[in-house]
């Protein structure tokens, strides 16, 4: 038995216990097999419902989630009416739990554990160790053998060890660290020693949220709920004379769920309109379930924003590009179409011409080419193909330019051809002593179609059989 | 009554007469104005369609050229690459690539880059354009002033309703000066099959050359017979197809 419920437990089932003896108990008992798998994903999920309270929620082991509600008490109400909250809206999703509040996560873990009521809380006027004093000493989250040896000494508080001397508690333990273990999760608990958090989702830098009345459950109260939402939001980046590049609006259900949606956009925006219209495609991907209860829009990556004031003369503009409605319609574009879908060419220092360029995401620069590469020449194709395909050839033997070859299953006559043209494989970056040079041909057939077609390697270069033939690309 | 308006609706502006004046003649606005298909002859031949439509680049406004394809075409066809484009003589750096699934989603990201006003050009490179989709577009080029050009495979038949419609096939190159077997200056074969602006030139076909060393396109005659021989050009109507200014 890995967990029970509180009829269980009444009658004596608790965990530990094999399930023979638990049926002896209760013939009658239900029982169904542990998934510690979706427990996991489960709790994951509940954590990202949890930032609806605070952004900073974290996982604890397998059955606890840890909140840092520093300064979120008061939008709230206090500090008890928060777990009140929580107990509440957990309770609405069907979980019971144990909730437990204090300076350190140590003590909290210990008063959420083993404190007296559901909900313990270590108010600000009482002290840490006052708190704490009555708790039981496994709620100092020690290794078994370490309890063991404390309660053989009769130390079952965590009040009594305040006053143990550290050299008197290493006597008696084995080894030094592990006197130290416990004194370490001591000072923990009493805050002596920081415990930093590591969040589920980093915390925005921005945030902006709404919570309604009556769960709303349409697209367009989202819609029209995001409108508020996205002008609070874009008056405080405003003021700080900044805009933000990802935004994520997430919306928490009353069923203990989240879901949210995000987009990036190239430049620094705050243009309420922008994001508006950004988000309309996605609102549809939000599934309100039973109804939404809260709505958060979080901007994050804040950087100084670009604004290019529109020069009154043609004649002073800074060039025919207007960067800012590119940027936008690149942003409109992601939106509906998804990442990475708007790129621009970049240069690659290579000399093979397959390898000297490549792809790279728009995020509102300019890529610059150097002058030489831009010179008009005749021998490099208009069309390249992803992959290189492999065609039949006939050719004169040892570097003749292909004469007939049957490429997509149909012949084709040479009438005209150039080459070669050799590209060496870059021996710095493959460390395949196969890799094989290629003579690149420029060939027209009877029609006038034109081919850039290579031979993989030499007769008898001693690396591999006889060398292959591909079409690599089709010229204009 | 006198209304008053302004000087320059009396005089139509130097822009306006212009480009009236060249959609009446090869190569009929297209790059600078309106939407223009260009579709294949024949399945492979979408190395002259391209071809083409980067030639018409050549003597677009300055500015950035949003090229949309599809990408299940690019995997048969192969891509347009910023270095194939500068054998043409344009600027790898004024590309914007866009990548999309379906034509549906094409003619959105086209619409939307023709709507936008910061292109010059938006080429769209899709597998169907419907009636309707086509009308959108020329309604929103018109208003916008934004061209554009939709290269279509060899299957495109019916009516359209974009300004003109060209068919393309490759044709046997040009004499290579250095080389007598080498491949010369591409030329291509390009016929007009829908005119909007000059419809009695539909149906007339046009021989045409990509001069590499001087970069523009030019009207060749004398190809009338036998791929087999290539002929030096004889320009008889040379429109030379340049980048104005």
């Amino acid at each position: 038995m890995a967990a029970a419920n509180a009829s269980a437990t009444r009658l004596g089932i608790g965990p530990g216990l094999r399930f023979a003896d638990a049926k002896s108990r209760a013939p009658d008992v239900q029982a169904e097999p542990i998934d510690r798998g979706a427990d996991a994903a489960a709790l994951e999920a509940l954590g990202l419902w949890s930032t609806r309270w605070t952004p900073l929620s974290a996982v604890d082991g397998i059955d606890a989630l840890r909140l840092d509600i520093t300064g979120c008490a008061r939008f709230f109400g206090g500090e008890g009416a928060l777990l009140n909250d929580i107990g509440e809206r957990m309770a609405e999703g069907g979980l019971s739990c144990r909730l437990g509040a204090g300076p350190t996560p140590g003590a909290a873990w210990a008063l959420a554990r083993y404190g007296d009521n559901r909900v313990n809380v270590c108010r600000s006027d009482q002290s840490v160790e006052e708190a704490l004093k009555d708790l039981p000493v496994t709620g100092l989250r020690l290794t078994e053998n370490a309890e063991r040896l404390l309660r053989r000494f009769g130390l079952t508080r965590i009040g009594q060890l305040y006053s143990i001397d550290r050299t008197a508690l290493a006597r008696r333990f084995a080894s030094k660290e592990a006197a130290n273990a416990v004194r370490f999760r001591l000072d923990q608990a009493l805050g002596l020693y920081a415990e930093p958090l590591v969040p589920l989702r980093p915390p925005p830098d921005y945030a902006a949220r709404r919570s309604f009345v009556e769960p709303i459950s349409s697209s367009e109260g989202i819609t029209a709920a995001l409108e508020g939402l996205a002008e609070t939001l874009c008056a405080h980046l405003e003021q700080d004379g900044r805009g933000a590049r990802d935004f994520t609006l997430t919306a928490f259900r009353s069923n203990s769920s989240a879901s949210f949606v995000s987009l990036s956009t190239a430049r620094p925006v705050r243009d309420v309109g922008h994001i508006l219209r950004l988000f309309r495609d996605r609102i549809e991907k939000i599934d309100p379930g039973f109804g939404i209860d809260l709505l958060a829009l979080t901007a994050a990556r804040p950087d100084t924003l670009e604004t290019d004031a529109r020069p009154l003369s043609a004649d002073l503009a800074p060039g025919p590009v207007d960067r800012v409605a590119l940027s936008a319609l690149a942003d409109r574009l992601t939106a509906r179409l998804g990442e990475g879908a708007v790129r621009i060419p970049r240069a690659i220092a290579s000399h093979d011409p397959t390898r000297a360029e490549v792809l790279a995401v728009f995020e509102g620069q300019e890529e610059d080419w150097d002058e030489t590469l831009l010179a008009p020449r005749s021998d490099r194709p208009a069309r390249l193909l992803d992959r290189p395909e492999a065609v039949d050839v006939l050719a004169e033997v040892p570097d003749g330019p292909p004469v007939r070859f049957i490429w997509r299953r149909v012949p084709r006559r040479v009438k005209r051809a150039d080459g070669p043209e050799r590209i060496a494989p870059e021996w710095w970056r493959t460390f395949n002593s196969e890799a094989r040079a290629r003579d690149y041909y420029r060939v027209e057939d009877e029609e006038g179609r034109r081919y850039w077609v290579f031979r993989e390697g030499l007769y008898q270069d001693g690396r591999g059989g006889n060398p292959r033939w591909f079409v690599h690309a089709l010229f204009a | 009554m006198i209304t008053k308006r302004g000087l320059h609706s009396l005089v139509p502006p130097a822009n306006r007469r212009r480009d009236d004046a060249a959609t009446a003649a090869f190569p009929f606005g297209m790059g600078r104005k309106g939407v223009h298909e260009i579709a294949e002859a024949h399945y492979g031949d979408a190395g002259a369609a391209a071809g083409f439509a980067l030639s018409a680049l050549g003597a677009s406004r300055s500015g950035i050229w949003l090229w949309i394809r599809e990408r299940a075409l690019m995997i048969d066809q192969g891509r347009v690459t910023g270095l194939g484009a500068a054998a043409f003589g344009l600027d790898p750096s004024r590309f914007v690539f866009v990548d999309v699934g379906s034509s549906m989603d094409a003619l959105m990201a086209t619409e939307e880059g023709i709507r936008s006003g910061a292109v010059s050009t938006v080429i769209t490179e899709l597998r169907s354009a419907s009636f309707t989709a086509t009308r959108r577009l020329t309604l929103a080029s018109e208003a916008s002033g934004t061209p554009s050009l939709l290269l279509l495979p060899h299957n495109r038949q019916g009516a359209t309703a974009a300004h003109a419609r060209w068919r393309v096939s490759p044709a046997p190159s040009a004499p290579n000066l250095f080389d007598a077997r080498a491949p010369g200056s591409p030329r291509w074969t390009a016929r007009l099959e829908r005119c909007r602006t000059a419809p009695e030139q539909a149906g007339r076909q046009f021989n045409l050359e990509f001069d590499d060393e001087t970069l523009c396109l030019r009207l060749v005659s004398g190809l009338v017979d036998g791929p087999a021989e290539a002929r030096s050009a004889r320009p008889a109507d040379i429109l030379p197809f340049r980048k104005a200014g």
